[in-house]
């Protein structure tokens, strides 16, 4: 099934330097060629989403962490799910919150997933092979 | 003015003991004048007959301005029309009682500020008729002194809360590195490199174990739900159900009286359960575990007792087991932080009870505590 496909596009807002590596790590592993282009706060993200350019262009994937600084990841997701050209990006929450109204509030903004940073490794390469899966089965049919 | 021999036998009391009276008298005086409580006689009348110095302190007064003037000039305008009935009816049926119970009481000062005080009521037969002796207590700086209380568990609570959740972060990243050496580096290390990364993980998950408990215990003051009438019989049911997988495993009996309805919350009582009879499973002795739950009535208050058949307790140590973070025990013979009996301590105090332990080592533990019945009778 290995066919030449463009690389997947993956964006990730995470203020966190050990926390992007990690997740850099985990999509080392994956199986589907992919770029990770990462934005340090909520701020930095609108931007590189409203004016792509060849270094980082417009993603197939968002991962969006909740806790951000200048703007948090709620407001980032509010303002991509409000914006036409934004909205059809799939955004998977990545975060510590395991309270409710957290997991709540992000699918009432328009979450598509929701992602509970894991405290055992094993189930944070687990939880990437299943976005992978979740991208190569639904995602791809939104892919212009 | 007034009754001028009570006043004089107060007076009798500041001047010294060469004022002549009966020795019995004497002795009356000198604990009236001396108590540290306020203390006020008024006859039938509502006539203040006599006040102490502590009296003089808390009112504002001197004695001279009290004696002969009506009680009601020491309680507050708005309480006045209400209170000469209030005062009629006690000596319709004198009888020793404190006044006013479950309502706040105030005095007013000469400066028209109001005191908050508690008054003990009692009546006093002398030769000339009834007499009502008032003892006032200034309960300002109890009040104080709660508030003060309040204020420094609360910050302490969240202060732990607050702790515990901002660790969980940095660990997550400790753990999550110690566990990528270990997945990619695994093949390349040798035997000393695998030891020292499981030492790291054994670490990591000890202290995201100590932090879960610190949570759990920082969120018995403020994250729990109103006491309410609950029936105990339930929460045993759904703590057994919870438990099940421990008690298959341990071959254990649990077989309990018919539990009482108390006032709880709910979902502490089940982790009150839960950590006692996980301690009867978890302190075992060679026999497979037993363990019953009984209840036993004491006035309006219900006792709760676990009874195990597990290794049991040395007396030093009845005591120290309730304090958070103490063990008894290697890490290597019984798991555990150290948290579980001071949730327990903490949940039965804020039931308004208490928690205690009688045992003999190897001869198992019995773990008591007591909550309020929710029929509410003695």
């Amino acid at each position: 099934m290995a066919i030449a496909a463009p690389p997947l596009e993956i964006m990730l807002v995470e203020d966190n330097a050990a926390d992007v590596r990690l997740t850099l790590e985990a999509f080392k592993e994956a199986r589907v060629a992919n770029r990770l282009h990462v934005a340090r706060d909520g701020v930095e993200a609108i931007r590189m989403l409203r004016e792509p350019g060849t270094a980082t262009p417009r993603p197939d994937l968002i991962l969006l962490d909740l806790n951000l600084p200048r703007k948090d990841g709620r407001e980032v997701l509010k303002e991509i799910k409000q914006d036409d050209a934004l909205r059809h990006i799939p955004v998977v929450i990545l975060s510590t919150s395991q309270a409710d109204q957290d997991i709540l509030h992000s699918y009432r903004l328009g979450a598509n997933a929701f992602i509970t940073k894991p405290v055992e490794i094993d189930q944070f390469f687990e939880a990437v092979r299943s976005l992978e899966q979740f991208w190569l089965t639904v995602a791809k049919l939104t892919r212009p | 003015m007034g009754s001028g021999r009570s006043h004089d036998a107060a007076r009798g009391a500041e001047t010294g003991p060469s004022t002549p009276s009966a020795p019995a008298d004497r002795l009356f005086q000198l604990v009236v004048e001396s108590s540290p409580n306020g203390v006020v006689m008024v006859d039938r009348r509502g006539t203040i007959v006599l006040v102490n110095r502590e009296t003089e302190r808390l009112f504002g007064y001197t004695r001279d301005e009290l004696v002969g003037q009506s009680i009601e000039r020491l309680v507050p305008e708005r309480f006045r029309d209400s209170h000469p009935p209030v005062r009629r009816d006690f000596y319709e049926h004198p009888q020793a009682r404190p006044m006013g119970a479950g309502r706040d009481l105030f005095g007013i000062h000469k400066d028209g500020s109001e005191i908050p005080v508690e008054i003990g009521l009692n009546p006093i037969e002398a030769e000339h008729g009834l007499f009502v002796l008032a003892s006032v207590i200034d309960i300002r700086p109890r009040q104080q002194a709660e508030a003060e209380l309040r204020r420094s568990n609360e910050e302490l609570e969240r202060f732990a809360y607050v702790v515990s959740h901002d660790l969980q972060e940095p660990l997550r990243t400790v753990s999550s590195y110690v566990q990528l050496l270990s997945r990619r580096y695994h093949d390349r290390l040798d035997a000393d490199g695998v030891e020292f990364i499981d030492f790291a993980v054994g670490g990591v998950r000890r202290m995201q174990q100590l932090i879960a408990d610190l949570l759990l215990f920082s969120r018995v003051g403020t994250r729990g739900a109103p006491l309410v009438p609950t029936n105990l019989q339930t929460a045993f049911e759904g703590t057994l159900a919870s438990l099940h997988a421990a008690l298959d495993e341990s071959q254990a009996t649990v077989t309990a009286d018919r539990l009482p309805m108390v006032i709880a919350d709910a979902g502490q009582l089940a982790q009150l359960l839960t950590n006692l009879l996980g301690n009867a499973l978890k302190f075992r002795g060679t026999e497979a575990p037993r363990a019953h739950v009984g209840a036993t009535r004491t006035g309006r208050m219900w006792t709760i007792s676990v009874q195990d058949n597990g290794i049991g307790i040395a007396p030093e140590y009845f005591e120290r087991i309730f304090v958070i973070f103490q063990r008894l025990h290697a890490r290597e013979e019984y798991a555990g932080t150290g948290v579980g009996l001071a949730i327990c301590k903490k949940i039965v105090e804020r039931h308004g009870g208490r928690i205690w332990v009688e045992s003999t080592p190897g001869q198992g533990a019995r773990f008591c505590f007591t909550l309020p019945a929710a029929d509410g009778v003695s």
